[in-house]
């Protein structure tokens, strides 16, 4: 909201700078976003008189003007049309510096010397309308300094109010805030006038239906008005509101408006139908015009203003076609009125209209100040419209309700803030915000509320006051003592904080994706899992539709991204929510682990002109999940094979934690990746979080270091392409002895020499007792039954070292 | 074997291992001292010949002959293996790069979550954590959040056909807590929160807030101001200081802003802090009676504060990050100068 100085000080006296004034507000609660100086001292400005007017030689859109400066005929090129010879406007003449910061200088345009520049409102800093040149009054002598016209600079501060705050969206209640800060009190303006009509009961009818909607509703007549431009004070003050003048009665409804926050609507009384106003909820199916051409619709539960024949006006958001101020309007009834603001929010929402008045209503205006505001719009009709209004007011307010009242506590002002505010102090504050104090004892007083303060309900209402008024600078800074609360209990974020550590320790990187993404990414994966999507029904985009049931399709999506950055090579994973629906449709999330690998990533050192194979790859994301599982206390892994419709069919596996699945893994299909141009394998992991963090903080056994030194001892066999490294673990564990305690797979070859569709795989097994020191002859022993048994169920040729 | 017998072998193998000049002698040496048909077999076979008393020591004097020749044959074989190199007259180059794997990175708004979850941590506050599909009541009503206020709107908030929606807070959080037991109460909710905003450089609808809740007798809010500055410091620096300004949350009474000294000109004024010398970060206040009262506490016998941040919010300050879609394009040439 706009805040004009020299308005502000109509109504309350103070002694600081804008920037004073802008710093006590801020740490007030009325945060002054900036403050704008509008207008200057217009040096080498004066009002010019246009004398003729030609067409430039050299350009169609533009002009050349005689402007007699007072002094002299100056020639000025001119690209506005808006006036005609004889018109006046602010000539700036060469030497002139505009607000805006414009040299004025002698120049050529098109050939055509300018000696000046006709000026537009925005040129000298009054507005942002660049519509035309800005006209004055003929009256005005030619050669007048334009700042005795335009007045002395004006400041305006741009100040942000709380929703919570209706009564400073007003110049009265800012000048209310800023008398509290300085201690003052303010003045409010003048409603008297005389009442020479008749009685309005005999010029007008108001039937209030919806007492609900509409709680007080009051409406003058004001006769023979004449229509004419408002005076120019308040033309001034509307403009440096951002709001544009139209006639006086308008003006002075927009005026009122702005200085005390109740938003009026002025209807041509001749226009209403039998001069009755009717308040009532609007029918199913009815619509109507507004002000704005635009046909409404869906107004059934909307308050309306209507008469006996249609709607007249959207209440508190927006009048009527057909009913408004024209050209002709003689007589106008004045409205001024208080509406339920759910009611004016929901009409507003549901139309996707917002006016300064629905932004008012919505958010609360004084209940007891309507009354006020149409006598103050009266007033100001009587004067400056000629109107003759009616005797009396409509006022309908059938269930007006006592002044609020409410104790406050001293000592829990003390407690709350932690600051010692003295008793005498708390009261003043309170009665500074023109709050009554009906009752004060030694510990409390009782407050009573006024009706512009909606806002206040509770004890804590009263002491946020306080608080704001007396200063937050005086709130000490407490050094903090924890006192722990004993039984909380955080082990699921540390599991999650550990894994992610654990993670980056192997080298991964993590990566943030948003918890929705577009039914086109989640389809380019896989539609096998659409019945489980959790679609949004108001998404932001269609890129942000539906809310991710796996993280795979990102992973896929940003190493896709990547690898278009030239980025060939990377390892990454995320943690996040997914989000899934069952049959009855009721949403549920789980917390996610994925992990991607594209490129040389697992590859250390030089060796990295050879492409990545398949299983070299899928092998590396193993490897990274059987290490995280062991860091993470995952006492028993497994994978088993698994058809999964986004990965390769051979690879692709399950992963089981501790007996439970929860998770996959596996290399991503080909005609997947190729939708990125991803040429080289990938490979993806996603499991459940659960799985992966409920055992890291198992207590675990320690084991005693062996007392007995082990024997190791090699086999090396020449088995079919199509046998698994698992087929011989099997038969090994099967055939071995206690004594067996370590198997590793240490070579694996294949050559011409060996044969075709043939490997030779090569083991490292170690044997140890736990009760004596083995001989040689016990492990060449378990060591030839182990082969023999892989003789015997692989057909294994056993290769013999020396 | 005799266990002299053994020794004076030993003495042999560690004599011709040391004389070899090349490869081809050295495996010579090994296959007859301690190949499938050297002398370890037989040295072996030998333990069970001897009498059970010396048995111990044939083993460890065994054991010794095949460890020590093993580890000559090794020691000499390396040396072979460098004399070869010395005389192909290349250079050990320790100028190569060198071979390891990468480090990992952790996302900065991990980063930040977790550095607050330190801080807090050690002011005895534990993390809480809920779900991001959220009821009306505990994300708006339970808050004191009037009917009529703009945040419900279908406009700024994500709702879904269940009549469920995506929190636009993490305070939800607070509630439950509070609903599931009595005071004191001392927790940080970080979490991701959504808001219906169209994307732009400072503007995500999906984005992390971290929030705190303490409620206990007497909590005041000098408490909440000396426990926000105690934060600022850890996180942003020991210069950094913190001011209150008034302001509106429905959720609390009094409510305040809360902003820290711009860590960039130590509250000279720049460009980061628009030359105010401060940045806003956090959200807070006294805990509203009326929502202790929906979760059954009574706000006569405790009082509590509340304070939230945004996560990039600090996150971008911190890192000096201009635009808050960088945090979730995922650009591995962003993310990997995290380390
Ligand atoms: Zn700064």
């Amino acid at each position: 909201m706009k805040v004009p100085v020299s308005w502000l000080k109509e109504y309350v006296d103070f002694d600081a700078s804008p920037e004073e004034l802008a710093k006590k507000l801020t740490f007030s609660g009325t945060e002054v976003e900036s403050i704008q100086t509008i207008g200057g001292d217009f040096k080498g400005v004066v009002v010019g008189e246009v004398r003729s007017i030609e067409k430039h030689p050299g350009a169609d859109n533009l002009l050349v003007c005689k402007v007699n400066s007072g002094r002299e005929e100056v020639s000025v090129v001119c690209g506005a049309h808006n006036f005609n010879v004889g018109d006046k406007a602010p000539l700036a003449l060469v030497g002139a510096e505009l607000p805006n910061g414009m040299k004025i200088e002698e120049r050529k345009v098109r050939g055509v010397i300018s000696m000046g520049m006709l000026c537009a409102e925005d040129e000298l800093g009054l507005s942002d309308d660049h519509s035309g040149i800005m006209l004055v009054s003929r009256n005005i002598p030619a050669g007048t300094p334009f700042s005795e016209v335009a007045g002395p600079p004006e400041t305006v501060l741009s100040v942000e109010i709380t929703w919570n705050r209706p009564d400073c969206l007003s110049i009265i209640g800012m000048a209310r805030e800023v008398a509290a800060l300085f201690r003052t009190s303010i003045k409010l303006p003048s409603v008297d006038f005389m009442e020479r009509g008749e009685p309005v009961e005999m010029l007008a009818d108001v039937d209030l239906q919806d007492v609900e909607g509409c709680p007080r509703y009051t409406a003058r007549v004001l006769t023979d008005i004449k229509l004419k431009p408002s005076p120019s004070w308040m033309q001034k003050r509307l403009t440096l509101c951002g709001v544009r003048p139209i006639n006086n009665v308008v003006d002075i409804t927009n005026y009122v408006l702005l200085e005390c926050g109740q938003p009026l609507h002025a209807f041509d009384y001749e226009l209403l139908t039998d001069h009755k106003i009717i308040v009532r909820r609007g029918h199913t199916g009815e619509k109507m015009t507004t002000l704005d051409g635009i046909e409404r619709q869906g107004l059934e539960k909307s308050v309306l203003i209507t008469d006996p024949a249609r709607a007249v006006a959207l209440a508190g958001v927006m009048g009527g076609a057909g009913s408004e101020i024209n050209d002709n309007t003689r007589n106008v009834l004045l409205e001024s009125a208080f509406f339920h603001p759910p009611d004016i929010r929901r009409t507003s929402s549901k139309l996707g209209l917002s006016t300064e008045s629905s932004y008012r209503f919505e958010r609360g205006v004084d209940i007891g100040g309507v009354e006020w505001a149409s006598r103050r719009a009266t007033a100001l009709m009587v004067e400056h419209a000629d109107a003759v209004a009616a005797q009396g007011v409509i006022d309908v307010y059938p269930n007006k309700r006592p002044e609020k009242k409410i104790k406050c506590r001293f000592q829990s002002v003390k407690n709350l803030l932690g600051v010692d505010v003295a008793d005498e102090e708390i009261v003043n504050i309170i009665k500074s915000l023109e709050f009554s104090i009906t009752g004060c004892k030694k510990d409390h007083c009782v407050v009573g509320v006024p009706t512009f303060r909606p806002d206040i309900e509770i004890e804590a209402d009263l002491i946020e006051e306080v608080a704001r008024i007396h200063g937050l600078d005086k709130v000490p800074t407490i050094v903090p003592q924890a006192r722990v609360v004993v039984d909380a209990d955080d082990s699921v974020t540390r599991a999650t904080i550990a894994c992610r550590s654990n993670l980056i320790g192997l080298g991964l990187m993590e990566i943030m994706n948003y918890s929705f993404l577009s039914e086109q990414l989640l389809n380019a994966i896989s539609s096998a899992d659409i019945d489980s999507r959790v679609v949004l029904p108001n998404p932001v985009s269609s890129d942000y539709a539906v809310m991710r049931n796996s993280l795979i399709p990102q992973m896929v999506d940003t190493l896709g991204r990547n690898l278009a950055h030239q980025v060939d090579s990377v390892s990454l994973f995320e943690i996040g929510k997914v989000f899934l629906k069952d049959n009855n449709n009721k949403i549920s999330e789980e917390n996610h682990l994925c992990i991607g690998l594209m490129g040389k990533s697992g590859r250390a050192g030089l060796n990295k002109c050879k492409p990545v194979e398949r299983e070299e790859i899928f092998l590396w994301l193993k490897g990274v999940i059987e290490a995280l599982a062991v860091s993470q206390h995952v006492g028993n892994l497994v994978f088993k094979p698994l058809n999964c419709s986004r990965m390769d069919a051979d690879g692709a596996v399950s992963i089981e934690m501790n007996g439970h699945v929860c998770g996959v893994m596996g290399l991503v299909k080909q005609e997947i990746r190729k939708k990125w141009r991803m040429i080289e394998p990938v490979a993806v992991a996603e499991m459940n979080m659960v799985a992966l963090i409920q055992w890291i903080f198992t207590p675990f056994e320690l084991h005693s270091i062996p007392v007995y030194p082990s024997v190791s001892r090699d086999v090396a066999m020449v088995v079919d392409e199509n046998v698994r490294h698992d087929d011989i673990l099997k038969i090994i564990k099967k055939a071995a002895p206690q004594e067996l305690t370590g198997i590793e797979l240490f070579d694996i070859f294949r050559s011409e020499h060996i044969g075709a569709c043939k490997k030779s795989m090569a083991y490292s097994l170690v044997y140890r007792s736990l009760e004596r020191t083995l001989t040689d002859e016990d492990a060449n022993r378990y060591h030839e039954i182990i082969k023999e048994a892989l003789r015997k169920e692989l057909k294994a040729e056993i290769r013999e070292g020396k | 074997m005799t266990a002299e017998e053994i020794i004076k072998l030993k003495e042999n193998a560690l004599k011709e291992c040391q004389a070899a000049g090349t490869m081809n002698e050295l495996e010579a040496v090994r296959v007859r001292y301690i190949g499938r048909n050297g002398y370890l077999p037989q040295v072996m076979k030998g333990l069970k010949d001897v009498d059970p008393s010396e048995r111990s020591e044939y083993g460890r004097i065994a054991n010794e002959f095949k460890n020590q020749v093993s580890a000559a044959l090794d020691y000499k074989k390396t040396e072979l293996a460098e004399r070869g190199t010395a005389e192909a007259k290349s250079v050990f180059d320790y100028s190569l790069p060198g071979v390891w794997r990468s480090l990992g990175t952790k996302h900065p708004i991990s980063s930040i979550i977790e550095e607050t979850v330190r801080i807090f941590g050690k002011l005895g506050f534990t993390v809480a954590e809920g779900p991001d599909v959220e009821t009306a009541y505990h994300n708006f009503e339970a808050l004191n959040t009037p009917a009529h206020h703009p945040s419900l709107d279908q406009t700024d908030t994500f709702w879904f056909e269940t009549g469920e929606l995506l929190r636009t807070q993490t305070s939800p959080v607070q509630i439950r807590v509070m609903e599931s037991r009595k005071p004191p109460i001392r927790i940080i909710t970080p979490g991701r929160c959504y808001r219906r905003d169209t994307t732009d450089a400072t503007h995500s609808a999906n984005f992390h807030q971290i929030e705190g809740l303490y409620v206990e007798k007497n909590v005041s809010l000098a408490d909440l101001k000396g426990t926000l500055a105690y934060f600022a410091k850890e996180m942003m620096g020991t210069g950094v200081d913190i001011r209150f300004r008034p302001h509106f949350f429905p959720f609390t009474e009094p409510s305040v802003e809360c902003d820290f000294t711009c860590h960039v000109c130590g509250g000279k004024g720049c460009r980061v802090c628009k030359n105010s010398g401060w940045i806003e970060i956090a959200g807070a206040g006294m805990v509203d009676p009326r929502v202790f009262k929906k979760v059954g506490y009574d706000p006569e016998e405790i009082t509590g504060y509340a304070f939230g941040m945004g996560i990039e919010r600090i996150a971008m300050i911190k890192y000096s990050i201009n635009d808050i879609r960088l945090l979730y394009e995922n650009d591995a040439r962003f993310l990997s100068q995290f380390i």
